[in-house]
Formats: C-alpha cells, structure tokens, sequence
C-alpha cells in the first residue's frame, strides 16, 4: 500500500516542490551571511580575544606581579618577573605573554585579583615575524590604553555576573 | 622533666607521652595537626596566638596545646565542636587586623597565616570598621618589614633573646597599639637576624635582597651544603630558571638544628654578579685573551708537563670540595710534587711535624652545649662562626663558663668569666699564663701567671667537659704553632679537648683529601712545601684552585710577587683583577651551587650534595676539569664519571674516618713575633670570608662589612697625634696604603686593626705585623 | 612574652654606671633594686622609670630610657616595652601639672564629658596636649578605681573626686 501511494507522490514531483518552497522562503528574507570584512558580526562583552594590561583612571598600571595569572595558566603562557619599583611597590619588569602557546581559556582574567590582565574584544592580528608573537608589558599595556573605555564598560555589564 | 611515660588520648587514638611534656609537642609527634603560630619547638612557649586551643575533657574552657602539660588519662579533642569553635573564633580575631594584602605579599603561597585560614577561617568577614596601620621600620639590608601583617606571635622577640642573644626586636605598646620593631630605628646587628625570616609566620618579616623576586610555586627546591664556615650547615637552595633565588635552612639537629647564619642566608646573591668567569682564558702574547676549551686545556697541561719536578706548587681553597682537593691533590702528585697546601691564610708552619691526622674541631657540635668550660682564643665566635657560637652560648646557659684571650675587646652574646684583651704578639704570653697556672709546659715561655690566669686554669681544670677553641686569629698568628702547643698543654693538663675553627667549608676535609704537603690521601707521608714556602718560592708553575691572590692568602703581597714569577694555571669561578693580572691559562669552574660535591665538616661529618643549577656560560666543575687535565698530562687513574666516584675512591683509600687532634714531637717552637711599636690585628672580616660571601651585596650593606678605615683607639690615636676622621698612611715592611682613620675604644694601645680579605689591606703584606702611620 | 623564670640576659654590661643619671636618681633606683633578690634588679625597672620621669618633668626620653636599661642591665628594647606598655609613662612633655581626666563609664555618667567640655574651653587644650605656658596637660584615663567618687580626675599625686565645673576651676586656681 505504502508503496503505490509513494509511487503517485514521486510522478507529481511533490518533493521537489517542497523543497523549493523553502529556498522561495528564504530568498525573500534577510541572508544571515556577512559580507566580512566589510561586515562584522556583533561580539559579546565575554569575548576572549587578544590580551590587554589595564591601568586605573590616575594612569597607575594596575598590575602588581601577583603572578597568579602566571601560575593558574594552563598553557604555560605568561612569564613575569618582578622587583620593587623605587617608590618600593611592587610591579612587573616583565610580562610577556606567547601567543601560540595561548589557548584563550581567560583563566588569567579570571585570576587577576585587580581586573588588569583581560582579553578584549580584539580578534584580528597577525604576526609577520618570529618573536612577534610574544606580547610584552609594553605592547599590552598599550593596547589596555587604546580600549581603555570599552573594556571598562564590558567589566561594568558584566558586573554582576563575575 | 621525668622520663615517666603515660598514656594520653587524643581524638579517640591512646598515646603515648612523657610527663611534663606540653601536649603540643605529642600531638606533633604522633602527626595530629594542630594549628598554631607562635610555638615553635627551639623558642620558649608564649601561648599568645591562642590558635592552639583544643577541648580537654574535664575542662571548663579550651586549653592551649602548647602550653598545657600532659597528664596520665587526659582525653583531648583537636576537632570537637567546642574546639573547632575556639579555634575558628581565634581565626576571626587574628584576620580583623590582618590587609588582605596576599596577592602583593611575599609570603603569599607560603604563609601559615593562609593556610590556617583556608582550614579554620570564614569565607566572609564580619568586621567592617577601620583595621590597623603599622609605620614600617628599616632594620637594615637584609629584613623587608611589612608591620601591617604582624599577629603579633612574638617568635621574632624570643628568637631574639632566647637564641640570637642580642634582644633587638621588642613588642611596645599595648593591645590594639602594641607593634614588634626596634623602637629605636636601626639595622638589626644579630649575624643570625635572617632566622626571624623563617620565623615569621606571617609576612610582617620577609627577606630583603629576595623582595618581589619570585613566588614560592615557582621554586624548585634542592638541598645543599653552606659552603662558608666549617660548620656546614644543611640549607636548601631556592631555584628558579637556573638562578638560585634564595637559600633557607634545612632542619639538621646535630648541624644547624634549624638555623642558619646571615651568610649561609644571603651569600647567594654572589653566585650572579657581573664578573663570574664564563669562558677560558689563555695568556698569549703577554695578554689574556679568551680560548676555549680544548685549547685552555691543553696549554695547561703544557705547563704542567713542562714543569720540573717538584717546581709545581698548588694552592686550593678551603672551601673547595672534597672531590676537588682529591684531585687537584692527585694531579699535583702524579706530577711528582708533595706541594699543595689549603692553609692560605696560615703563615706559621713550624709545627708542621707534629700535626696530627686529622684535625678537627675537637668536639662533636651538640656536645660543645654540655662543656662545662670554653677557653676561646683569638676569635669573634659570634661573627666568626655564629652557629658554633650558638652552642657555646648555649653551654652558658646551661651553666657552663666561657673565656677568651682576644686581640680586640669584642662582644660576645653570653657573660665571660675571663676576658682578657692583649696585643696579637701579647697572646702567647697569656696563653702560657694559663698553662703555666695549670702547671702545664709553657713551651719555654718565661711567665708568671696573674689572677685571670689563674682563674681560667680554675675554671678549666674544674671543668669535666670543655675545650680550648682556636680561631682565625690564632690560625693567622705569626706564632701560631707556639698558640697550638700552649692550647694542647692546657687542654692536655686539664683533661679537656681542644681545636680550631678552621678558615673555610672544608678545612677537616682538606686533611682528609691530602691537600696538605705532608700527608698524602692515603695517609702517607708526603715531602712538599707548605703555602708560605711555595709561594716564597722558586715555584715554576702554581696551580690555583678557587683563591683569589689579593684577599685570600696570609700576605697579599708576597702572593702577587710569586704569581708573577711563575707560569699560573687558576681555576676561579670570578674575574678578579689580581687574578687575571698573574693567570697565563684561566679556567671558570663552578661554584658551590652549580657543581655536585662533597664538604667535610668541622665534626667530621662527610655531606654530600648535587648541583642545584647549571655553571654560567663555558664554565665546569672544577672536579671535571682537574680529571681532565689528570687525562691530558697522562696521568693513572683520572678515569672517574662523577664526583661520587671521587669520593668514593678517597673514602675507600682513607677507610675509617677518624678525627684526631693528637699533637706530635716537634722541637721548639720559639716566639717569633716581638715587634716593637705599632702593631696591626688583622683577622678576616665576617663577610669578607671567601669570593662569593665578598659579592653578596646585601651582606655588604650591614653594618658588619667592614668601613674601610684603620681602627684605633683614643688614646694610641692621641700618642700618634692622628686626628680621628683623619686619613693617615700605613706602613707595613716598606709596603704602605693610605686610608681614613677612625676611633675604636675596643682595640687595645698601641695597636691597629685592619683586616685582611679586605681591598684596603690588599698592598699590604701579613695580617698581624709591626707597623708604623705617618699623616697623610 | 612568656612567663619569665630567670633574668633577661644582657651581655654588655654598662661599666661607668657612676656616669649615669645624677647621684640622687641612682639612689633612690638602689633603694628599689635591694627589695628584690640580686639577679632580679630588672624588677625595679618600672619604679626606675618613674623616678627617672618625675626628675625629668614628667616624661621619659630614649637617652633616659637607655640609661635606665644600663643601669639594670636590661636591653634597651625591653626598657621602651615596659615604658610603652603602661600609660603612666609620658615619651612626650608634659605641662607641669598633669590633669587626668577619668572617662570611664562610671564618670562619664557623671558627667565627666562637660567637665572635659569646661577644661577644653578654659585651658586650649585638649586630651594629649599641653598650654603653651607650659602650666597644664590634658591626659584622658581609663578608670582610676574611684567609682565612687565619679566624676573624678588626677592631678599629680592627687584624686580629686566629685567634680563640678565650679570645683575644677577652683582647683585649677589653686595650682600654680
């Protein structure tokens, strides 16, 4: 039985209509495809991209070579040295961090007990030389500058989540 | 305390414990943990951290198990209820005044404080009014404080009194206001202050030169040897990328028990410094140019085979390892030469026939605690080997008498019963006072005894157990064969022990290795020139082993003027200027931390231990490169694969080990030092010991290193009409050096002191000599 | 510290002790240390303290403190905890009469927050603070045992209890 009512559906192509009904469904509504990198999808304040060193408002960096980033890292990553600086406190003489060891699990972020190791929204980089790969103090606290005011608004939204 | 043992109940388990024994102490030893912070097993008990406290059936309160007494039947709980309660309740308390200021503290990831707190502290603090703020004082180079931190345990305090005996550190105030400092800002003047370190069981004291360095996860921990005094001390060595980050004691009770010296502590900082050696260095052409390897070797093997027989002398340091002396011994023989010598800073060596075995220190370390009597000569103990003075001042305490002849009026940490201050030439007339008070040889010395010598000979001829300690200023003593006598005489007589301290790590293991001209490793005896007359020459070749000329040799001169009329092979771990001018092949070898070697003790004990990190640049162990060069000239029996084996072979040579201090025959030795006028103490300042302690650069800091100046009293300077603060020049036989004055009322009249070992006196001949001063 | 049973070592001992302080001071010190056993004279130190403040004015100095600590053969550090510890020892100057007022609960109820009110306006000054002529100082007290009396103050070796306002400034009159 099941097989003659099959057989009549197969000579009225009634799959193939089905199937263009959807494509017809579609082509009416709005691609979700971008037209990268004319287009960029949007990015959540979660997002774990390229690493930043923040610094507090009166330009303090906020780092104090905790080291527990260094040691909660699961890649082996960060390396960090440290020493007293001449007003005595202590800070970093070197935080370096290697991007191809990197795997972006943002358990640095999460350690940091002053919010000044984080990953930005940042995704697109590249490296054209050996030894380009290894993100200095210098590189990263640059970059905290640069996105200073959106990384702070992304810790604000995520305030009450943290 | 009785030896009555009971039986006792903790947590259900039935104990076994001693009457009179706090409860602390059993618990510890059946592995029960209970917390505390301010017991601790070598201080005194103060039960004021209250961290302790545990339920004890019967009482109506919690009581603290360290300072409660063990009684038969007593049943304990560490983690009833009521006990918890009290110990959460004491962790509350201690946290409402302590910054949670982890992630910036050095002790985070070692902290008592911490850990305590994971296992008895709240998640949340109920406490929001202001905390406390302490004002940090500066006690010096080598403790950080951070007074904040303080819980006010009082180990520091104690430690200070009970066992550094200069009580520095005090608690002033009261209750909220009370705080641990100096009072009175100054640095901390104890050689074992670095201990509190340890103590602390929070970060209110951390370690200076180690500040914000590394954290305690980063280290990897191996265990060595302190390689400054005879006393060898069990440390382990912090490491961290192949840089040793800071050294820490290594519980060892009949060593160290758990201390260790200022510089056992902090020597570590010379291990990296600008001018560690790093490649080999040939001399061509009259200049020192950088070879490597094969090429420095096989011009030192060059030299060697060149050598005539027995024109080849060989200086090693004291403090070189056992497996290096061997060798170098055995190199310096197979080469048909007797002369190797580490006694670089003796410069009396005509009691050479009479030496014993094997000297040593007479007595075993613990033991020095029972003496009943301590007859010091010609030392600083408690600079010159504080964990040796640590014993002595225990036997004080245990009611024993200490006494000592000294060249300079120097404070001791415990009372002295007889203290006498003489002139160094002075020092063998009081010591055959005391002999001839015993009615011992006085050695030919004409002398009557006075009272202080005749009370030293009561004293020591009451006494049961006791010594005669020989220290570095007897060892560098023109007379000192004669000092050697008069204190085996007087021991003899008086049925105690006696020995020396030795100059460095392994001075008992030197005799032990055959680095001495007259006894071979295996015991024989040998026929070779001792330090002085190698370098008084003709020697053709030395070899040089871990020794910089300009500080570690009896009279830096005669050392310089030798080097320079012979072909030098050096193998240094340090670039010294001294050294690079003389050297003609320069080999970097390790030092203590980056090579596996053996240190025998002033006890005898024979330590062994691995490298903790690997040599800077080219640079090997000098065990390494002695078999080498044994390879190169040919030689039998340089087929050894690690220093193990080294050791193992001079220890199967030597069969059993056993100190002796037995003097044998030797003819007179008549007093050779009367000088007339001015005469100059030398002695080795505390930290200018040895190449890498002279590098530590937080040691150099304290107010230990030496200023610099010529020190003399009032009165000589008056006699001399120098003006104090004024410079003078010194002269020393023709030899002169021009520096600042300054008065100190602890050097006897007529006398100056300046030290050997330090830049100042480095144009200058030996240590104690006849001198005069001239204004500059 | 813990419960000390032997004397508290110190091992340079002061030689010129005939250098320190004034003759009278010393002997007034030697009549304390001879009511304890010989080995024990660091026990007169908190009477040491005292005379040594009286003769000084009413307040301690650390070259004072050192040589009281020579003086009994105490470390110095031991001496400044003593003198730290009890608040009857001044480390600041003070004026020539020293009024301590009584805060306590007994006298505060009493009313001892206007009679500080009352000092405060009449003098300048307040707790821990001397006039500028040198005449008064202002010390607030834990409670002086004279509950009864409340509110008190002392001014001294003198408790003046009961106080009003009238009262006080006529004993402040009367002093000189």
């Amino acid at each position: 039985m099941n097989k003659i009512v099959s057989y009549i559906r197969s000579l009225f192509l009634f799959e193939l209509f089905k199937g263009l009904s959807l494509t017809g469904r579609y082509m009416l509504t709005r691609p979700f495809t971008l037209e990268y990198p004319e287009e960029k999808a949007p990015v959540s304040p979660r997002f774990r991209g390229l690493h930043a060193l923040r610094r507090y408002p009166n330009g303090e960096e906020r780092c104090i070579a905790c080291k527990l980033c260094e040691a909660v890292c699961p890649a082996l990553a960060i390396t960090i040295e440290a020493e007293p600086r001449d007003d005595g406190s202590r800070r970093t003489t070197r935080y370096d961090i290697d991007l191809f060891k990197c795997i972006y699990c943002g358990f640095c972020e999460e350690s940091c007990p002053v919010d000044s190791i984080v990953e930005t929204r940042i995704y697109e980089y590249h490296f054209e030389e050996r030894g380009e790969q290894i993100m200095t103090k210098d590189k990263l606290l640059a970059i905290g500058d640069q996105y200073e005011e959106q990384l702070a608004a992304d810790r604000a939204a995520q305030a009450t989540v943290r | 305390m009785t030896d009555e043992t009971i039986t006792i109940e903790v947590d259900g388990c039935s104990l076994e414990a001693k009457a009179g024994q706090m409860l602390i102490e059993v618990t510890d030893a059946a592995g029960i943990s209970v917390p505390r912070f301010c017991y601790h097993k070598h201080l005194s008990i103060a039960a004021n951290c209250r961290m302790c406290l545990v339920e004890v059936e019967k009482a109506p309160k919690p009581l603290p198990a360290c300072a409660t007494p063990v009684a038969d039947g007593m049943k304990v709980f560490t983690r009833s209820p009521l006990a918890r309660a009290a110990q959460k309740g004491t962790m509350e308390f201690l946290l409402i005044n302590h910054p949670l200021d982890c992630p910036i503290c050095d002790q985070g990831g070692e902290c008592e404080l911490q850990d305590v707190a994971v296992g008895y502290g709240g998640d949340v603090s109920r406490y929001t009014e202001a905390k406390r703020v302490v004002r940090d004082e500066d006690i010096g180079p080598l403790i950080a404080t951070d007074m904040t931190r303080c819980i006010h345990c009082t180990r520091c305090v104690r430690f200070g009194g009970e066992i550094a005996g200069l009580r520095e550190l005090g608690a002033t105030g009261r209750g909220e206001h009370m705080r641990i400092g100096v009072f009175v800002e100054q640095a901390l003047n104890s050689e074992l202050s670095g201990n509190v370190i340890d103590l602390c069981p929070v970060g209110a004291l951390t370690s200076k030169p180690f500040r914000f360095a590394a954290r305690s996860w980063e280290l990897i921990q191996q265990d060595g040897i302190a390689p400054h005094d005879g006393v060898g001390s069990n440390v382990r060595l912090h490491v961290r990328r192949n840089e040793v980050m800071r050294v820490v004691p290594k519980e060892n009770d009949a060593v160290n028990q758990t201390w260790i010296s200022d510089r056992d502590r902090f020597s570590y900082q010379g291990l990296q410094t600008d001018d560690r050696l790093e490649v080999p260095m040939l001399r061509e052409n009259g200049r020192l140019r950088e070879a490597d390897w094969d090429e420095a070797l096989q011009a030192a093997a060059r030299i060697l085979l060149d050598t005539p027989e027995g024109n080849l002398g060989t200086l090693v340091s004291p403090s070189a390892t056992l497996e290096e002396l061997f060798l170098a011994g055995k190199l310096t023989r197979a080469l048909g030469s007797d002369s190797i010598d580490h006694r670089l800073r003796q410069q009396d060596f005509r009691g050479d026939v009479a030496d014993p075995a094997m000297p040593w220190l007479g007595r075993r370390f613990a033991d020095i605690e029972n003496n009943e009597a301590t007859l010091i000569v010609g030392s600083w103990l408690r600079k010159d080997q504080p964990l040796l003075n640590l014993r002595v001042r225990q036997s004080v305490l245990n009611g024993g008498v200490a006494m000592a002849i000294n060249p300079a009026d120097l404070d001791f940490n415990y009372d002295l019963d007889v203290d006498v201050v003489c002139k160094p030439s002075e020092m063998v007339q009081e010591l055959a006072g005391v002999a001839a008070a015993l009615g011992a040889s006085t050695e030919g010395i004409a002398v009557t005894p006075d009272e202080a010598h005749k009370t030293a000979a009561r004293l020591l001829q009451q006494a049961g157990k006791g010594m005669v300690l020989l220290g570095s200023a007897a060892l560098m003593h023109p007379d000192y064969a004669l000092l050697r006598r008069l204190a085996a005489n007087i021991a003899r007589a008086a049925g105690i022990e006696w020995g020396s301290t030795g100059f460095g790590a392994n001075d008992t293991g030197a005799w032990l290795a055959g680095a001495v001209p007259h006894r071979r490793a295996d015991g024989s005896a040998g026929q070779g020139k001792d330090a002085k007359s190698m370098l008084d020459g003709p020697s053709e070749t030395l070899l040089l082993l871990g020794c910089e000329p300009d500080a570690d040799f009896a009279d830096p001169q005669r050392t310089a003027g030798a080097l320079g009329s012979a072909k030098v092979i050096a193998l240094s771990s340090y670039r010294s200027d001294a050294l690079l001018a003389a050297a003609d092949v320069v080999l970097p070898v390790a030092t203590f931390a980056e090579t596996s070697g053996t240190l025998v003790n002033l006890q005898g004990d024979v330590q062994s231990f691995v490298a903790a990190i690997t040599p800077p640049g080219e640079a090997r162990p000098a065990w390494k490169v002695l078999r080498v060069l044994g390879n190169l000239v040919d030689a039998d029996g340089f087929e050894h694969n690690s220093s193990t084996e080294v050791r193992d072979e001079l220890l199967q040579l030597r069969g059993q080990i056993q100190p002796d201090n037995t003097l044998g025959e030797s003819a007179e030795c008549p007093q050779g030092f009367l000088p007339a006028g001015l005469q100059r103490i030398g002695g080795i300042p505390m930290y200018g010991l040895d190449a890498i302690t002279r590098r530590a650069a937080a040691l150099q800091a304290t107010p230990d290193a030496w200023d610099g100046t010529l020190r003399l009293n009032a009165a000589t300077a008056a006699g001399h009409s120098i003006e104090p603060g004024g410079r003078v020049r010194l002269v020393q036989d023709g030899l002169s050096v021009e520096l600042p004055v300054s008065v100190d009322e602890r050097v006897p009249d007529d006398c100056v002191w300046l030290p050997a070992a330090v830049q100042e006196s480095a144009g200058l001949g030996c240590s104690f000599a006849s001198v005069s001063v001239e204004k500059a | 510290m813990s419960l000390r049973i032997e004397p508290m070592q110190r091992v340079q001992k002061a030689e010129n002790k005939d250098e320190l302080l004034t003759p009278e001071i010393r002997a007034d010190i030697d009549a304390w240390i001879a009511k304890y056993p010989e080995e024990w004279k660091q026990s007169a130190c908190m009477a040491a303290l005292s005379i040594v403040q009286d003769a000084n004015g009413g307040s301690l100095t650390t070259a004072l403190m050192d040589q009281v600590a020579d003086y009994l053969d105490m470390p110095p550090i031991a001496v400044y905890e003593v003198a730290t510890f009890y608040s009857m020892y001044e480390h600041k100057p003070v004026g020539r009469h020293k009024i301590c007022l009584c805060t306590n609960v007994s006298c505060m109820i009493n009313g001892s927050d206007d009679i500080y009110e009352h000092l405060r306006t009449r003098l300048g000054i307040g707790f821990g603070e001397v006039t500028t002529d040198g005449r008064f100082s202002l010390k607030e007290v834990e409670c002086l045992g004279a509950c009864g009396g409340a509110p008190m103050m002392q001014i001294g070796h003198n408790y003046y209890e009961n106080l009003t306002l009238t009262l006080v400034d006529q004993i402040l009159d009367g002093l000189e």
